[in-house]
This record gives C-alpha cells, structure tokens and sequence, in this order.
C-alpha cells in the first residue's frame, strides 16, 4: 500500500502520479507499487515539486507498520523518536513554549 | 444533552472500551524528555523540542515520560481514557519513579491474582511455570525449588558468556548503582537501559490488563514484585543480544541506540502480543469484561449480591 499527496506542484506532475495511482481526492494519491516504483516516483515528486509540498506514506516491516516521507514544508518535519515517527509541527505556540521547556543548553553534567 | 452545541462541535458519548485496542494490537513505548503534554480536541498534542507532535495515544502502551516534562490535568484525562499507561522515568529511560492507571476497570484478574498468590501449593505451581517458560527443553518434575533456582543462575551465566564471547565485550559482573551511573562499564549501561525499557513494559502489561504489580511470585516484597516476574520471563531474549551488539559498536548514545534496537527487535518478537498471552495462560484462564458502566457487586459468602441496590428492606430489625 503507498499513499502520496501533493500540494501545489506543477499539473504535469499530478499527471504522472495518475498513471501509477488512483487519485481519490484532490492531491491524494492511492495504490500499490514495487519498492522499485515507489521510491522513483518520490525521486520525480522532489525533484518536480517546486514551491509545493509533497509526503509519501507506505508499508514497512517495522513496529508501526509503515514509513513517512515528507518534502517541501518547513514547518512539518518527520522525526523518529527511538524508531518511532512522529510528525513534528513548529507553529507559534511551540515557539512561545519551547523558550520555557528549552532543553539544558549543553550536556555540562554537575 | 444531545442537542448540537452553538459551536456546531461534536458531543461525544462516553468512551466505548470495545473501541479501544488491545495491549497486543498497540504500538510498544514512546519517551519523551522536554515535553509540554496538553490535550487537543480528543487527543494529546506534546511540545517536544523539535515541534508539536500529536501523539496517538490510543495505539500506544506506554509513554515514558523523562526529564523536563509537565502534563496537563486535561491530558492525563485523555491519556487514561485510551489507556496508556503513563510511567515517570529517570533521565535516558531508565529508572522508574512512578505510573498511572491502565485500562480495565474490572477487578475479576485481580481477583484471581490474588487468589493464586496467596495459597502456597497454587502460587508454587505458578513459580514453576514461569521457570519452566525459560528453559525450551523443560525442566523435570521432581526438582525442588533450591534445584530449579539453580539451574536458572547456571542459564544467565551461560546466557551473558554466550553473548560475551560471540561480541567480544568482556563481562565481569553486573552492576547497577544509581549513584554512579556515569562510571558503570558500557555494557552494564546497556542492560540497564534495555531492561528500564522491559520493566515499563511489563508493567505497562500487568496494569493494561487489571493485574496487580505488587503481587510478584518468584519475587517478593516490592511494589513492583510482579513485574521483575514478568521481565524476567524475557530478559535474556529480550535484552541482552540488543545490549551487547550495541556495546560492542562504537560511538556516543549508547542508551538511546540500545532503545531504538529494541524497538525493532521487540517487534520481530511480537512481545506485546506475547506478554499479553503469557499472563493470561500464567494466572489461568480469563473471562470477558462485565459491563464497565455497571455497579460492582457486594461480597456475600454465599455468592456475591447484585451492586447498586439498597438493602434496607431486607433486614427484618430495620424500621424501614
């Protein structure tokens, strides 16, 4: 199972997307595909996604079962905490907070 | 009130348990360290130092909470109606300070806990299961219990030989001393990483299934009796081939390396599911949960009366 969505890419892109998956909303991507398949259309997503944003989502042998993969937005990055991904959002409010729950500044051990 | 709220938000009834998953179906453990946990909407949303993280709490077993977290009222509420069972642990994952509730209401395992605890031939007979679990060639009838303790020393010895030999990282003896943490040889870090990672899952088990932790029967004592118990059923499959593989390779984070092996080895092992299936075998039997909704029952040696009922009426001598 892989999943991808993109978000204001270039219109030829979508189009090539569509010839290996089926488009069930705007922008979002289902089907099955090889590894080989899969990690080529994420080659040609990044590469032709410009200003836009692109993820991909498919299935792993790991403890959660799949793995993420995202491109082009600052503000959501994928992290793996121990192995395990999380999607990590840096909004206004993890700003204001993360000042008061800043982690000690080096690992200077008293 | 099931008219539509002004804001046009969902009222949610109360929380159905049969949508929860099991123990078994959920992910293993998540830690955290410099994290704000607050809820959002149903969930839990987490402030970690990289960014907002929302968690899904409802597939989770355990969040280990490290150093530098703060938990909202409203999110421990969230977390304890999906049953995650929450544990306060010391810096790197390991030590454990204290936890939270896990998710059956009923006291019907409990019960039987207790029950087979506190007679010496049934409690005897669960001691000689959990041995027997640790050796796959079985271990015979007649041998006391002296004998089986034995013959358990002699398997970690070999156990930890074993691993020593085929890494090549010397082994003396183990070690653990809060105070010194930091002069504690890198292997015995190792163990005692990959085994503060075990404890919180065990007991993450025990309390997610309605067990008592307190009420260990190899071990006894503690609080946490039970769930020595139950880590040591895993400890040498478990542990040691992740902690003696990364002691052996060089480099700094040598815990956090420890914790993401396990991870990956845990799942390989399918322990989650494991564990859950061990207990139930181990402490005989199980029943489906009552209603959770629905009153306790009154003890009675006759047979238990129905709860949620007043009995003024029946006692003759009453002046009701």
């Amino acid at each position: 199972m892989l999943v991808m969505t993109l978000e204001a890419v270039p219109e030829s892109l979508r189009g090539e997307l569509a010839r290996w998956l089926i488009e069930v909303q705007p922008g979002v991507y289902v089907g099955n595909a090889s590894a080989l398949v899969r990690d080529l259309l994420w080659d040609k997503a990044v590469q032709h996604t410009r200003r836009g944003r692109c993820t991909q989502v498919y299935r792993a042998g790991n403890e959660q079962g799949f793995v993420i993969r995202t491109h082009g937005d600052a503000t959501r990055r994928v992290v793996s905490l121990d192995g395990y991904q999380l999607v990590a959002v840096r909004n206004a409010r993890h700003t204001e907070l993360s000042r008061e729950y800043a982690p000690p500044e080096d690992d200077d051990k008293l | 009130m099931t008219q539509p709220s002004p804001q046009g938000a969902i009222i949610w009834q109360r929380q159905n348990l049969r949508e929860l998953p099991k123990f078994r179906d959920g992910t293993g453990y998540l830690y955290l360290e410099h994290t704000r946990l607050e809820q959002d909407g149903r969930g839990v949303r987490a402030y970690h130092p990289e960014g907002m993280l929302t968690v899904p709490i409802a597939n989770l077993s355990v969040l280990l909470l490290g150093p530098g977290c703060s938990v909202s009222h409203e999110a421990v509420k969230a977390l304890s109606d999906t049953g995650c069972s929450l544990l306060w642990v010391g810096e790197g994952g390991v030590r454990l300070y204290a936890s939270g509730l896990g998710e059956t209401r009923s006291a019907a395992r409990l019960h039987r806990q207790a029950m087979l605890w506190a007679h010496p031939q049934s409690r005897l007979k669960v001691v000689r299961q959990m041995y027997a679990m640790r050796f796959p060639e079985g271990l015979p009838d007649d041998l006391t219990l002296q004998q089986i303790r034995g013959r358990e020393g002699a398997r970690m010895r070999d156990a930890y030989a074993r691993y020593s030999a085929a890494h090549g990282v010397k082994w003396d003896a183990r070690q653990y001393r809060q105070q010194d943490w930091d002069r504690a040889t890198p292997i015995n870090k190792a163990v005692s990483a990959g085994n503060a990672c075990l404890y919180g899952l065990a007991h993450a088990a025990i309390l997610s299934m309605g067990y008592s932790p307190a009420l260990g029967f190899v071990h006894t004592g503690k609080l946490l009796s039970f769930v020595y118990d139950v880590a040591d059923l895993y400890k040498v499959e478990v542990v040691l081939p992740v902690a003696f593989r990364e002691a052996a390779t060089p480099g700094d984070d040598l815990e956090r390396r420890v914790r993401t092996g396990l991870r990956d080895h845990m799942t390989r092992l399918r322990l989650l599911e494991r564990m859950a299936a061990d207990l139930v075998h181990l402490l005989g039997g199980d029943d489906p949960d009552p209603e959770p909704s629905a009153p306790g029952d009154l003890w009675d040696p006759g047979g238990n009366a129905t709860g949620g009922k007043n009995y003024a009426g029946d006692d003759p001598g009453s002046r009701s």
